[in-house]
Parts: C-alpha cells; sequence; structure tokens
C-alpha cells in the first residue's frame, strides 16, 4: 500500500458517512450562527424636497401608524431550516427528509433571488466608480464609509419623482438609459440584495414622507411602492410628532445603529415631500478569527498613531494584488465577500480611488488576473467607522444639477400642486462594524509584502493592516453593499 | 431542486440536469479540487470534468447519495492530475494530504499486496463508523474535502498546532486499524 493508495481507499468510502459529515457541518454553522450577535452594518439617505410653505392642520396621531398611508409589504423568503427543531427530543432522531426539504426550499428560493440579478445587466461599475470618489475623498483623514446601493436606489426614487433634464441627469449619473430600464435595474438590485431568512440579514426599506397639504400624483406613488418598496406616511411637516416619526422608522430599519445621525435630521414646515433609503447588513465570516489572537498594536494613522486591538489569523487564501496595491478577501457565511485593499507603500488609500484598476478590483468580484492561492498571515484592526455625509456637492459633481435649482427643477410626476420644488437637503449616513465573529462593511487589511508572480502556495505572506486602507463589502452576487476607507479604526 | 429531480434530468438526457448541479453542488465539488490542487484554472477544469463525467455515469447509476457521487469524481480527477506527472508539486494541497497520509501506511509490505481498494475502503468505513461524530466529521473534512488544518482550528475553536495534534492521533488509530487488517489476513 502507497499514499496514493490510501488516497483512493478513503475517496470511496461509504456515501453516507460524506452526508453525516455534510450535516455535521451544517449544525455546527449553525449554532455558531445563533450564538453571533455582534455583526452589524448599516446605512440610510435621506432627501428631502423643499417647496412652498403651507400652514399646518393640528394633527396628535399616537406612533408612526397614525401617519401611515401605505406600508410596504416585503418579500417572504423560505427561511433558514432551524436543524435543532428538527431532532426528536425523545429519540434523539433526526427528521432528515423534512430538513432536507426546507433546506431545498432555502436553496431554490435564494437562488431564485440570486437570478434576478443575473438577469439584469446593467453595469454598476461606471456608477460605483464615480460616486466612490466623490463621497470617499477629500476629506482629510477622517473615516468615510458609504454605501453605493443605497444611494443608488435613492436616487432610482427621485428619478421617479422628476421629469425632463431633472429625471434624465439622474439616469445619467446612474448609467440608466431610461425610466423602464432603472426600474428593472432597482427592482433587480433590490431583490438581490434583500435577505431576511434566519441565515443573513439584508433588509433595505425605502419610505416616502408626504406634506398633509399637498396632493400627490397616484401613480407616480403606486410605482414607488412597487418598485422600491416604499411606505407612505404623510404628516404635518416641521411638527416634532413627524420628525420623531421619521427617526424611529430611521432607527428602527437601522437596527439603532445610526440614532446619533438620525436625530440630527429634521424636516421643516417647507418640506413637501421627503424619501428615505436604508440598508441593514449583518453576516458573519466564514472562518471566524480566534478571540485570544486579538492582541492590541499600532495602527500608522494620517495624523498619528494609535494602539488597537487588532484581528490575528494565517490561512491558505487568494491573495490580489495590482501596480499600487494588494490585497485580501474575507469570505462572509452569506457567499458575500470584504475585500481589504491596502496601497502600496508611499501611496495613500485616498489615491487608490483615482486608480483605476484598484476600482476595477473592487468590483471584480474575485475574479481578477493576479492572484495567488498563498498562506497569508493576516493583522487586520477591529474598527467601527461612522461618516455622516451631505451628498449635496458630490451629487452635483456626478451631473445632478437641476433639482437642486428651484428654478430649473421639474417635480411635475410628484405634484402638480406646486411650482418650485427643489432637493434642500440630500444626507447620507453609514457605519461599519467588524470583530472576531463577523463583518458587515468592511474589513481592512494591510499587507507588509508586496505582490510577485513567481509565489507560490507554500510561500507565506504577512498582510498587516497597520496603514489606512480601502474596503467594499459584497452581496453574494459582488454587488457593492458599502466602500470606506479606515483611516483610524475607531 | 432536491437530488432525486436532479438524477431525473440525467435519466432523460436533459441538458439542464448540468446546470442544476452545477447550481448546487458546484461550490462543494470547486471546494474540494481546490483544496486538493490550489489553483483555480485547474480545479475549474476539474469541476467541468466532474460534470461531464457525472452525465457519462448517470445513466445506468443511480446515485445514493450525488454529493458523495460527485465529491468522488472531483477527488478522482484530481489525484489523475496529480499522477500525470508533469507538475506533481505544483499541486500543493495533494502534496501536503498525501504527506500526512503516508503516518497511516503499516509497516509491513504484505499490505500492499492484499487489500484491494474496495476492501480499503470498507476497512476505513468501519474505522470511521467506530469514531466519535466529531472525530469522524474532522477526519473527512480534512482527508476527503481537503480543508486545511488551519481552517479546521480556526472553526473548532482551537489552535493549529492542537488540531494538528488531534489528526495525528486520527491517523496513528487508523494505522493501528490498517495494521490488524494486516494481520488478520
Amino acid at each position: 500500500m502507497n499514499r496514493e493508495e490510501l488516497y483512493d481507499g478513503i475517496t470511496d468510502i461509504r456515501e453516507d458517512l460524506i452526508d453525516k459529515t455534510e450535516k455535521h457541518i451544517r449544525q455546527k454553522r449553525r449554532r455558531r450562527r445563533k450564538t453571533w450577535m455582534a455583526v452589524t452594518a448599516a446605512a440610510l439617505t435621506l432627501v428631502i424636497l423643499a417647496g412652498t410653505f403651507f400652514s399646518p392642520l393640528p394633527m396628535a396621531p399616537e406612533g408612526r401608524n397614525g401617519y401611515a398611508v401605505a406600508e410596504a409589504a416585503y418579500p417572504q423568503m423560505a427561511p433558514y431550516p432551524d436543524e435543532a427543531s428538527y431532532y426528536n427530543k425523545m429519540t434523539d432522531d433526526f427528521d432528515d427528509e423534512a430538513f432536507s426539504q426546507d433546506y431545498d426550499a432555502w436553496v431554490t428560493d435564494r437562488r431564485e433571488r440570486l437570478d434576478m440579478a443575473k438577469a439584469c445587466d446593467a453595469d454598476l461599475e461606471p456608477f460605483f466608480t464615480e460616486s466612490a470618489r466623490q463621497f470617499l475623498s477629500g476629506f482629510d483623514g477622517e473615516n468615510r464609509v458609504y454605501s453605493p446601493l443605497n444611494v443608488y436606489l435613492a436616487l432610482g426614487m427621485l428619478a421617479e419623482l422628476t421629469d425632463g433634464d431633472s429625471r434624465q441627469q439622474i439616469l445619467d449619473a446612474l448609467g440608466e438609459e431610461n425610466l423602464k430600464s432603472l426600474r428593472a435595474q432597482a427592482s433587480a438590485l433590490w431583490n438581490a440584495s434583500y435577505y431576511d431568512d434566519n441565515a443573513t440579514v439584508s433588509i433595505l426599506a425605502s419610505s416616502l414622507w408626504l406634506n398633509e397639504n399637498i396632493s400627490f400624483v397616484p401613480s407616480t406613488m403606486d410605482t414607488l411602492a412597487k418598485t422600491y418598496y416604499a411606505s407612505s406616511y404623510q404628516g404635518e411637516m416641521g411638527s416634532q410628532d413627524f420628525n420623531k416619526a421619521l427617526a424611529d422608522w430611521l432607527n428602527q430599519q437601522t437596527g439603532g445603529l445610526l440614532e446619533e445621525q438620525a436625530s440630527g435630521i429634521q424636516l421643516t414646515q417647507e418640506t413637501v415631500l421627503a424619501l428615505a433609503t436604508t440598508i441593514c447588513f449583518q453576516a458573519k465570516w466564514r472562518n471566524s478569527f480566534l478571540e485570544s489572537e486579538t492582541a492590541p498594536d499600532i495602527f500608522h494613522g494620517n495624523k498619528a498613531d494609535t494602539t488597537c486591538d487588532f484581528l490575528h489569523a494565517s490561512r491558505v487564501q487568494e491573495y490580489y494584488w495590482g501596480e499600487h496595491f494588494s490585497a485580501i478577501s474575507l469570505p462572509m457565511e452569506n457567499e458575500g465577500n470584504m475585500y481589504i485593499l491596502l496601497p502600496d507603500e508611499g501611496i495613500s488609500a485616498e489615491e487608490l480611488l483615482n486608480d483605476p484598476q484598484a476600482m476595477a478590483f473592487l468590483l471584480s468580484g474575485g475574479q481578477w488576473d493576479n492572484q495567488k492561492s498563498l498562506t497569508v498571515n493576516i493583522s487586520l484592526p477591529k474598527f467601527d467607522v461612522v461618516s455622516d455625509l451631505d451628498l449635496v456637492s458630490g451629487l452635483q459633481n456626478l451631473g445632478i444639477l437641476d433639482v437642486f435649482d428651484p428654478d430649473l427643477s421639474d417635480f411635475s410626476p410628484m405634484t402638480r400642486d406646486q411650482k418650485g420644488i427643489y432637493v434642500s437637503q440630500a444626507k447620507h449616513a453609514a457605519r461599519v462594524q467588524i470583530d472576531e465573529e463577523g463583518c458587515t462593511a468592511a474589513a481592512y487589511t494591510v499587507m507588509a509584502m508586496s505582490g510577485g508572480g513567481s509565489m507560490s502556495a507554500h510561500e507565506e505572506i504577512d498582510f498587516v493592516a497597520d496603514r489606512p486602507f480601502l474596503f467594499v463589502i459584497t452581496g453574494p452576487e459582488g454587488l457593492p453593499l458599502f466602500a470606506g476607507i479606515v483611516n483610524q479604526p475607531g | 431542486m432536491d437530488d432525486n429531480a436532479i438524477i431525473d434530468l440525467y435519466f432523460q438526457r436533459d441538458e439542464l440536469a448540468i446546470a442544476e448541479t452545477d447550481r448546487k453542488y458546484g461550490t462543494f465539488c470547486h471546494h474540494i479540487a481546490m483544496n486538493i490542487l490550489r489553483i483555480r484554472e485547474d480545479a475549474q477544469e476539474c469541476v467541468n470534468d466532474t460534470w461531464h463525467a457525472a452525465w457519462n455515469k448517470i445513466p445506468p447509476v443511480f446515485p445514493k447519495s450525488l454529493r458523495a457521487f460527485l465529491g468522488r469524481i472531483t477527488r478522482n480527477l484530481s489525484i489523475s492530475r496529480y499522477r500525470a506527472g508533469h507538475a506533481k508539486k505544483r499541486y500543493a494541497g495533494m502534496e501536503v494530504l498525501l504527506s500526512e497520509l503516508e503516518d497511516c501506511i503499516p509497516g509491513s509490505d504484505q499490505v500492499e499486496l492484499v487489500i484491494e481498494r474496495q476492501e480499503l475502503s470498507r476497512v476505513i468505513s468501519g474505522w470511521l463508523d467506530s469514531l466519535s461524530p466529531g472525530d469522524c466529521a474532522l477526519f473527512i473534512r480534512r482527508y476527503w474535502y481537503g480543508d486545511a488544518v488551519k481552517s479546521l482550528a480556526l472553526e473548532y475553536g482551537c489552535t493549529p498546532s492542537q488540531m494538528a495534534q488531534r489528526m495525528l492521533r486520527l491517523r496513528r488509530s487508523l494505522k493501528n486499524v490498517l495494521e490488524r487488517e494486516e494481520a488478520s489476513l
């Protein structure tokens, strides 16, 4: 007997042993999933369209429901089966048939949702590349994070409310030819990114906040409800109660992660309509980091050195490189990934935003020519980054101009009651945290050694994220859910 | 789609069978091939060859476990690539696996002559049955799936060296069983 014959002997072990192992793996992952609560990322966008002053009517509803005109019914998903509930408590037998049936239903449902994204052939790269430059650069060493998907959907809704050049400028910025293709794209993105199945949380939500003194075009509101799952609330603009209702909605949809930012949002009496979109995401690493390996180390920020906890692991995995960067991916259990992009020495993280190769990598979904399987010694700071952005100048730089000018804007699909309506606020807040168990938005890893074409899998490489880096969190189909720059781990 | 429905498609010679197999087991087979070959392009080719082989084998074969059936083909195709011989060292994962399996080989040359592949598999399966469910799954994940010791250590919440020790104990246990088998023959 030699070692290859032994390999063959192991290959042909009884089939039921493989099936039992697979169940063991699922059960183990399920247990870990249940005990893990730390991973979260959230983003919200608020666009407020303000027009003329109207005299408020007295109204004192209790809670948000008092304002509800219509509340969106979100898609129902086949739940990920809880394996523990398939065991007979008396006999400890596992109901394999029932479990397999439910598991297959979950897989089928999930696949159908992914197919929706595949069926949509729109190219998000131009919007992602341009918006990342606008919203992540020029902040002098501060952390920045935003959700491309969230901003995209908010702009999609804004396009529905506008016409003429106002709409065309938004379509151009999103890379869409017309409203029909935008709807198809937005609907596909929404469905491909929405998960709430016990296994993954990636919840998108939208809402419209309507001035009670204005009549809105019903067909437009219907389209927003159907395509963007937008709930509608109508009330007294500028009142404390209505502002509180909006803040409560935002906090509910973002799991309270952005309470501070949400508390600063105030609708005024002049507001005609506000639209809000949110995303709340939670996923765990496929391979978690050992808590015992976490240790403090120095992070060399742009302005100062700070000491923070670093996650450590050594793994055989894909290592990527480009002309000015190296990168790794941290796969998540939902089939998504966090890519961490470390600029080479002498290059800043912000400079990478203008590097077409780096931006192409962030959208490549790991399909990259320069990659090798290596033993990677990862050293990555735990971080919690939050940013609160004013989108106005960035959107104007993307060519969206008319909606901000009351003399040029065209909001006729929204309401025929008023002229001179314009966008008075556009804010975006986002937050990403990572720890040993999981992440939500970004992880950043820095690599100390530069890549080369002659490395073999036997070689090891240190990936030490001890200086500013870029990250992107992608969903199962590589859609960019969050992107950011970590200048200080927080 | 459940496994029986996929197998039915093979029996109907419906090419959708391959798409459905890829959809359900593509990640699984690619994981095995990548663990063993560690070269993405070769692993992908190996998975594509797995679908081709499955198409040729079903019918007449009706797999009891489609997962095990496909994984087994992937493993066989992986070692065929390795045996092609022109670039053995290229396949780092296989080299590491085989070198660890050397620990299980009985000292005597006799076994080499008498234990055939089918019998060897029966003995190994019996030995796996005797292990705790955790040890059984661990051995299969390392030596059938090809999962790395370090990633298993992370998942099981221990250090890589602790996991390597546990694997060594399992290999020694298998060696003892194979030696007893030799003695009985």
